[in-house]
């Protein structure tokens, strides 16, 4: 069976984002976001180590490898912050860059060892279509497919099978807790998925890129929804759209693959954070200028009603004045009200409250 | 063992290469371990690790537009990018829901990921020109040039200067800001001027270890200095002595074997340091913890026993 290269690289690239997008709503959720950051340097450790004692790259002992190193971080993480001497945040800066560097200085060392400290960071996905997995000496196909493929049925069963005990977790420890769901034993799962995961994906796109795949898309599906199962479905959609974009990008502009990934990822999230509807910058902007010309409205109506119950003179020019608005602005809300029947406006051009406006006025005032 | 380690500690004197290596490491651990006293104090330390990744294409467009791989040029590069990434950061919490970590993340990696392009768009137009740039990824003391070493030296004393001129307000807003807003201090230019001493510490690590290790560099010296003073200043001072200890012996290390790469070695000396501090700091420390509390538990039981025992006695001095 023979597939293209560049269908064994996109194939990789979108299984590879899937898995992450989709583990990753979890770690946006649980505010774990960092924790990936440090899950994917330390398991370099793990898997340098499983290199030296197997003496290759076979798929199980660096899974293996990597994902041990991956829980010794979480554990170590989590007992230096009991232990109350430092805050969570600065016990992850803590723990993954010495695992890292160990992991660095092994990779540096032995010469044996065929990682190359640069793809450390960013991954080689371009390498993914020559390396090729034998059974009984028969090639059936590309490694990097075989082993995302298994992890992604892994990780919809993950997920699929412990769906409720992970949504009630996250959203409500203590009634977790009081359901009997073992909220610890959750977290230790999730964490050795995203181990998992993070190993799987290190060889294509690396420490670092990793990262973008997990908490990226899911960030920008959070800006979308309400609804767990939607922002699932939506996170995966958007890391594969990313790795298929990057590709494509990278092959034009002749550039890294994963980190072009990681800069449409991130384009990606920029247009949601801009224009998603609800919660997006542009939908946010404008409803608190409505509010704020609402609010604004009420504080101009309450004026008119004082002065005139003080029988001075209201128009746009006094307005500006005490209220300490622009004239434009005084304008514009003034010819709001006026439009809306509130006020009149005699012959001077000052404001006169209607039955209407009075009434407006009287339930803002109270 | 004294004939091997001798020749080392005199290379720092006599050897050229190693000298600035050690200088610039020391620098390097100095600033970071004085400043990383606020980053750990105020719960920013992964702000550091977000700054020191966003860095990266900064240095990539500093070299694609002025085609020149001049220390200061690069830094400015390399700064403005950080304090852009740390402006999106904000941003980005302040304006959803998105918490403080996710968005961390998501300029961290973004960045990051433009930067690889930006550092592999210059190798498939230049050739090997740009040959000195992924230097940054892992740092590379021994590339340290004396011009460098001058360079990151007045940017250091700059950042320094800053830090004891502004150090009672860096203090105030750091512990109780709303007292220090109380006292009519401009908390927001307080704070990005703070951020900006930061960015030009992570820049100048960026040369030695690198942008994956800077974040050890800002959090290990300061945590290990809480482990032996409450007290901020002198917290700063030890900071910045374990900071440059570990630049001097980290270096050191590193000249001794072939193809050790000086920041990772820097890295784990500090974490030893931090470790050290744990384990054997006199009030904190877990050693000290732990025979205290054995003391504590057989105290109540003797007390009990002395009781009992004298108040038998009285009975018989009773009867």
């Amino acid at each position: 069976m023979e597939i293209s290269s560049d269908l064994i690289i996109v194939g990789t690239a979108v299984l590879v984002a899937a898995n992450c997008a989709s583990i990753g709503v979890f770690l946006v959720l649980r505010q774990m976001a960092m924790m990936s950051d440090a899950i994917s340097h330390a398991v370099l450790l793990g898997i340098v180590i499983a290199v030296f004692a197997v003496g290759g790259r076979e798929p199980v002992p660096v899974i293996v490898g990597g994902v041990l190193s991956g829980i010794l971080t979480v554990s170590l993480v989590e007992l230096l912050y009991r232990s109350g001497k430092l805050k969570q945040d600065s016990s992850i800066g803590i723990v993954f860059p010495f695992l890292f560097a160990i992991g660095v200085i092994l990779v540096t060392q032995a010469g044996t060892v065929h990682i190359d400290a640069q793809h450390v960071l960013y991954g080689s996905i371009e390498f993914a279509p020559f390396d090729t997995l034998y059974v009984d000496e028969l090639n059936i196909g590309s490694k990097s497919l075989w082993v995302l493929g298994i992890l992604a049925i892994a990780n919809v069963s993950f997920i699929g099978i412990l769906y409720k005990e992970l949504k009630i977790t996250t959203f409500d420890k203590s009634l977790a807790l009081g359901m009997g769901l073992m909220p610890m034993l959750v977290h230790y799962l999730l964490m050795i998925m995203v181990a998992t995961t993070a190993v799987v994906a290190f060889e294509s796109v690396g420490a670092i890129l990793v990262i973008a795949f997990f908490i990226v898309p899911a960030s920008a599906a959070y800006l979308l929804t309400d609804r767990l199962s939607r922002m699932l479905v939506i996170s995966t959609s958007l890391g594969i759209a990313s790795a298929v974009t990057g590709y494509m990008f990278a092959v034009f502009a002749d550039v890294s693959i994963s980190g072009s990934m990681a800069t449409v990822a991130g384009i990606i999230f920029g247009l949601i954070w801009v224009f998603a509807p609800n919660r997006g910058l542009i939908s946010r902007w404008r409803r608190i200028s409505r509010q704020r010309f609402e609010i604004d409205l009420g504080i101009m109506l309450t004026h008119i009603q004082n002065e005139t119950d003080a029988e001075r003179q209201v128009s746009v020019f006094t307005m500006s004045q005490s209220l300490g608005w622009t004239e434009e602005y005084s304008k514009k809300v003034g010819d709001f009200i006026e439009e809306q029947e509130f006020v009149k406006r005699d012959t001077q051009g000052n404001f006169v409250l209607t039955g209407l406006g009075l009434k407006k006025a009287k339930d803002y005032s109270s | 063992m004294i004939e091997e380690i001798l020749p080392v500690f005199l290379g720092l004197f006599t050897d050229y290469t190693l000298r600035y290596v050690a200088l610039g490491s020391a620098i390097l651990g100095i600033t970071s371990g004085a400043l990383g006293c606020f980053t750990v104090l105020r719960r920013q330390s992964l702000f550091g690790d977000a700054l020191a990744h966003a860095a990266l294409p900064g240095i990539g467009f500093a070299y694609l537009f002025a085609g020149t791989k001049s220390s200061l040029l690069l830094v400015l590069g390399a700064a403005i990018f950080a304090w852009f990434a740390g402006i999106i950061t904000l941003a980005i919490t302040s304006t959803t829901r998105i918490k403080q970590d996710a968005a961390l993340g998501i300029t961290l990696s973004v960045f990051f990921g433009l930067g690889i392009v930006l550092l592999t768009f210059l190798q498939s137009i230049g050739g090997a020109s740009q040959g000195g740039l992924d230097r940054f990824l892992f740092g590379q003391a021994a590339a340290l040039i004396e011009s460098d070493v001058i360079n990151l030296g007045i940017l250091a004393v700059m950042c320094l200067t800053v830090l004891v001129v502004f150090y009672k307000e860096f203090k105030i807003t750091t512990f109780d800001s709303s007292f220090g807003q109380s006292l009519g201090f401009p908390i927001k230019y307080l704070n990005a001027l703070l951020t900006s001493v930061i960015v030009v510490a992570v820049v100048i690590g960026l040369h030695t270890v690198g942008v994956v290790l800077m974040v050890s560099m800002l959090i290990a010296p300061a945590a290990a200095a809480k482990q032996w003073t409450l007290n901020l200043k002198s917290m700063m001072v030890l900071s910045a002595i374990f900071g440059g200890l570990s630049g001097i012996v980290g270096s050191m290390i590193s000249s001794t074997a072939e193809g050790m790469s000086t920041g990772p070695v820097i890295v784990i000396t500090i974490t030893a340091i931090l470790g050290i501090s744990l384990l054997f700091s006199p009030k904190q420390g877990y050693l000290f913890k732990y025979l205290r509390n054995q003391r504590k538990t057989q105290r109540p039981l003797d007390a009990i026993k002395t009781f009992s025992d004298t108040e038998k006695e009285n009975h018989g001095n009773l009867q």
